[in-house]
């Protein structure tokens, strides 16, 4: 089932017909899955629509933001820039002796 | 007073101290040029920074996952203090800088209501310079391990699903 909903949301009618269960055995695992906070269930009109929340299908994933993480590794990465740049800063200083 | 509650949460904080004088990692910070070579986690690229360095003014930086995926940040700057302080908002954009809900992306973004990223430059002396990054979100560290148990419990619901599944067969 979350097979199917990690390819886009799906009504609960649309979930029933690959399985072999009733359309009230379905609903009751939605409800798992829903209690779970793995699958959002919404109206639409007269069908119930169930959707994957957002961060199921992205954690999945190899990469998930998190925001010391970025600031981490981003500080990582400038300390390298700020050493390129005193380097460069010097280099300027030699040649301007020079001339 | 209820106001200072929202004021006592504890931010995420990250700190560093860059061998290099202040005004070199001021510049680091602020020119758009040296903002692509470290924008990002660690395997990302910037592949476009555009930078208008100015209270009013705004940052749009790109940031290209290893596996290619692009995502974009906007940072709105609100307060500049030449050489020691940027008081900014960072946020998930789109490729035109529109605010985009970071839930859309599949990104947790627990920000604290009227808070702003804080920036501070402190120079050490011996040509040594603190930055101190204030993020306008809650502390991570206990969240981060909380992500990964986070999902270790999906993993557990989704083993009890499927097993409820397999029975009512």
């Amino acid at each position: 089932m979350i097979e199917r909903l990690s390819h886009g949301p799906a009504s609960v009618r649309g979930l029933t017909e690959p399985f072999a269960l009733s359309q009230q055995m379905i609903s009751k695992h939605i409800a798992y899955l829903v209690r779970a906070r793995i699958v959002i269930k919404t109206k639409r009109g007269r069908e119930s629509v169930c959707t994957l929340r957002p961060g199921t299908i992205k954690t999945v994933s190899d990469w998930a933001f998190n925001y010391r993480r970025f600031w981490e590794e981003s500080f990582d990465k400038l300390d390298v820039v700020v050493n390129q740049m005193k380097m460069e800063v010097r280099d300027d200083r030699k040649h301007g002796e020079r001339n | 007073m209820t106001e200072n509650t929202v004021n006592e949460i504890e931010r995420m904080v990250v700190t560093r101290v860059f061998d290099a004088p202040r005004e070199l990692v001021w510049k680091a910070w602020t020119d758009p040029k040296y903002v692509m070579q470290w924008w990002g986690p660690k395997g990302f690229t910037s592949p476009v920074c555009k930078m208008d360095f100015r209270v009013g003014g705004k940052l749009l930086c790109c940031m290209r996952a290893p596996d290619g995926q692009e995502f974009w940040n906007a940072v709105e700057y609100h307060e500049i203090v030449p050489h020691e302080k940027i008081v900014s908002l960072m946020y998930f954009a789109d490729p035109e800088g529109n605010r985009i809900d970071p839930a859309q992306l599949g990104v947790e973004h627990e920000a604290i209501d009227g808070a702003y990223d804080v920036t501070l430059f402190e120079d050490l002396g011996n040509g040594q310079t603190k930055l101190t990054f204030i993020g306008n979100e809650p502390m991570e560290s206990a969240k981060n391990s909380g992500q990964m148990e986070g999902w270790n419990q999906i993993l557990d619901k989704i083993a009890v699903v499927l097993a409820e599944m397999a029975q009512a067969k």
